[in-house]
């Protein structure tokens, strides 16, 4: 390989849920750009083995095999994790690193990253959530606010197209809507007796990144109509939900602009000391172990949160001796994650004679009311609540055995209502990451060490998300109401963001408001790493969005000859 | 009367004493010139699949609306799921509970469950069915039937492809719950 083909306009590194857009936008904009990825090549419905499959056309009927999970105890914790699924999902073995305290990292190493498997709920963020941080005394303040991110979230939202209402919210705002999804006749229910009962809380249809009805630009990506199989994570051949590899990467791939090398794993940045600039990426193949060396001008870092904070960490050079970027000392600190660990649900009594057909991919949601501007409770922060209502199959017989008891276990069983928390955590300088003093991995590149926790904010946010949760539900209707708090461990959520914050002031932060690293303006942070807070909705779209923003900030600058 | 099982033949001839089952299983087996196979890296043998077959037929036979349990194959995809994906502990209780069946079977209406008529073998798992080991059984095979195809299927309604979500309406007289 010659130094040319080793050259480019730009590197993006990973190609998950932001990699993929920022590819798409640089590529569109005329730039020759590399995304490496890591992982095993994975092109769209070619690479998706049991997207078709039936129940009973999978080896064990979607049962787990004890083998899968007993030699993946992590991984397969993680939410859709199966024999349908696992391909999707990195084995334990493979990809070790350290929990200082428990921390569950769930990975996806393939081109497309976790957007395959993602959970794909697309809520803008809220004017309030960019500020609460540090008007209420938790945090920081992002260096930009809602105003800055609403034009490229249509952006986003436009291309990947999201299902939803116009609810005309404070606390979620409104974006570019495809037709929501129907409520089932308990969701409407439940809506109507929260809304009534509370006046300022709100069960609304999910907002979701699939394509309840394509416009010509999904279209034009060779999208369709989400045929409401609900089989979502095993790859869609419809391209019915939003991934890289249905949507932004072969998109990127029409302008002949892409490359993508899979087996490529960063090892670190390269920093030019005579420009004050990146000039490329050492990258090792993950197969042959070769060490390679790619240049370009503009360098996007999008290997998820923690993975992105770990290339940072291990891209030193005299001008950069603890990573790259980090003369606030921050970097690696402030990693947080979303707060999944409470849940309820109760039975209701009723509607046996409604029913519904096809099998919904999204999810109501009762939009957060805590905290809105302005502190009402004894904890900081906001929550989102995902609920649904479902029925079961069976109802209760007299007769155990034989006809009777087989027609019973046919029929439509009763209703119920769910609910689970997505809780916004308080950002803290000792949640850490960071590199193992000598663990490597097999590719020599040390081990990541996490260092993260709850605390009493978070506790007292469960406390009260338990009693509202219980309360909603019984104004709804239901009975036999449980809550349960599932201990889960920080990262489990798969929403682990921070590490390498955004901030105006380059003390305090390691990127800027266009998501550059301070001190290397020609390297760009724009996945979970660069979360100032984490607000409480979901936060992949908002990940694309400041992808958008800060790829064409980048182009902008490239043609004003400023980077 | 129903006919003479294998059992009751042998008893009658003086082969095994009444009352010792557990420990006359090996003569039996030898007296029918049979060893009690196991499919390959499986849990149940090929006598403890069976049952469990026959179980599940008892519980989800063969009705007007759809085919039962023996018919869907539930046997072998009972001992695929508890041999596989089982948890040790939950395997034992499996386990368990067939032999528990067995012997109750045996010991309250003397014979084998799979000798008994069809109204016998409901009466029986009537009268185990609110037992603790007989729950585990019960569950094996229900998760067994309505992932099959023809649970899945013609038991319940499976629709591989709804091509839409609609969210509310009537239930049909009679319409069985999506698979």
């Amino acid at each position: 390989m010659t130094t040319d083909e080793r050259t480019f306009d730009a590197i993006v590194i990973g190609s998950g849920i932001s990699g993929g857009w920022a590819a798409k936008e640089l590529c569109e904009h005329g730039l020759k750009t590399l995304v490496l990825e890591r992982g095993r090549d994975v092109q769209h419905i070619k690479d998706y083995p049991t997207a078709n499959m039936a129940p009973w056309e999978l080896p064990h009927r979607g049962y787990n095999p004890r083998k899968l999970i007993d030699e993946n105890p992590l991984i397969s914790k993680a939410a859709g994790y199966g024999e349908a699924t696992a391909h999707f999902f990195v084995k334990d073995a493979d990809h070790p690193y350290v929990q200082e305290k428990p921390f569950d990292w769930i990975r996806g190493y393939q081109v497309g990253g976790k957007s395959l498997i993602w959970g794909r709920a697309t809520q803008r963020w809220s004017r309030h959530e960019f500020v609460a941080p540090e008007k209420l005394g938790y945090g920081m303040n992002w260096p930009i606010t809602y105003e800055d991110v609403a034009p490229w979230y249509s952006h986003v939202e436009q291309f990947i197209g999201v299902c939803g209402n116009y609810d005309h919210l404070d606390a979620m705002p409104d974006g570019e809507f495809l037709p929501p999804f129907d409520f089932n006749c308990v969701e409407k229910h439940m809506s109507d007796a929260i809304h009534a009962r509370y006046g300022n809380r709100w069960v609304v249809q999910g907002r979701w990144a699939h394509l309840s009805k394509p416009k010509p630009i999904h279209l034009q990506q060779g999208r369709g109509t989400c045929q409401a199989r609900n089989l979502c994570m095993r790859g869609c051949p419809f391209g019915g939900y939003f991934s890289s590899n249905s949507s932004t990467l072969p998109w990127a791939a029409k302008t002949g602009n892409l490359t993508v090398r899979p087996h490529s794993v960063v090892h670190s940045i390269v920093y030019d000391p005579k420009t004050g600039k990146a000039s490329g990426v050492r990258v090792i193949d993950a197969n042959t172990h070769q060490q390679l060396e790619y240049k370009a001008r503009v360098i996007f870092v999008n290997g998820s949160a923690l993975n992105s904070t770990l290339v940072l960490l291990n891209s030193t050079s005299s001008r950069f001796p603890n990573g790259l970027g980090n003369d606030s000392g921050l970097l690696g600190k402030y990693v947080m994650h979303h707060n999944y660990r409470v849940e309820g649900h109760g039975r209701i009594d009723g509607f046996t004679d409604k029913y519904f057909f096809g099998r919904n991919p999204t999810e109501c949601i009762l939009v957060n009311f805590r905290n809105l501007g302005r502190q009402d409770t004894d904890f900081v922060g906001g929550y989102t609540t995902f609920t649904g209502a479902y029925r079961e199959r069976g109802v209760e017989t007299d007769d155990l055995a034989g006809e009777a008891f087989k027609d019973a276990q046919t029929k439509p069983g009763p209703w119920g209502i769910y609910m689970y928390m997505q809780g916004e955590t308080i950002p803290k300088e000792s949640n850490h990451v960071r590199l193992h003093e000598t663990k490597k991995d097999r590719w020599g590149i040390p081990l990541l060490v996490v260092n993260v926790d709850y605390d009493d904010n978070d506790a007292r946010m469960i406390k009260d998300w338990r009693t509202q949760a219980a309360e909603m539900l019984e104004v709804a209707g239901c009975h036999d109401i449980e809550t349960h708090d599932k201990g889960w461990a920080p990262g489990l959520d798969i929403h682990e963001m921070g590490g390498a914050r955004m901030g105006k002031d380059p003390h305090r932060s390691v990127l800027n408001e266009w998501n550059q690293v301070h001190g290397c303006p020609n390297v760009f942070v724009t996945d979970g790493a660069c979360m100032t807070s984490t607000g409480n909705q979901s936060p992949s779209i908002l990940y694309m969005t400041l992808t958008a923003r800060a790829a064409n900030h980048a182009v902008d600058l490239l043609k004003r000859r400023e980077l | 009367m129903p006919p003479m099982n294998r059992r009751e033949a042998l008893k009658a001839a003086g082969f095994i004493a009444g009352g010792a089952f557990l420990a006359s299983d090996a003569i039996l087996a030898a007296c029918r010139g049979e060893t009690r196979e196991r499919p390959r890296d499986r849990l149940l043998d090929t006598d403890q699949q069976t049952l469990a077959e026959e179980i599940a037929d008892t519980l989800l036979p063969t009705t007007a609306s759809s085919p039962g349990a023996k018919a869907a194959g539930v046997g072998a995809a009972m001992n695929l799921i508890v041999s596989d994906c089982y948890k040790a502990e939950d395997r034992q209780q499996v386990l368990s509970g067939l032999e528990t069946f067995r012997t109750t079977c045996r010991s309250k209406r003397g014979k084998d469950f799979v000798d008994l008529t069809r109204t016998d073998r409901e009466s029986f798992v009537r009268n185990v069915a609110n037992e603790q080991w007989f729950g585990p059984v019960r569950e094996l095979a229900l998760g067994a039937y309505f992932s099959s195809e023809t649970g899945m299927t013609k038991a319940l309604r499976y629709v591989r492809v709804p091509g839409k979500y609609v969210g509310c309406m009537p239930l049909e007289p009679g319409q069985p719950a999506w698979g």
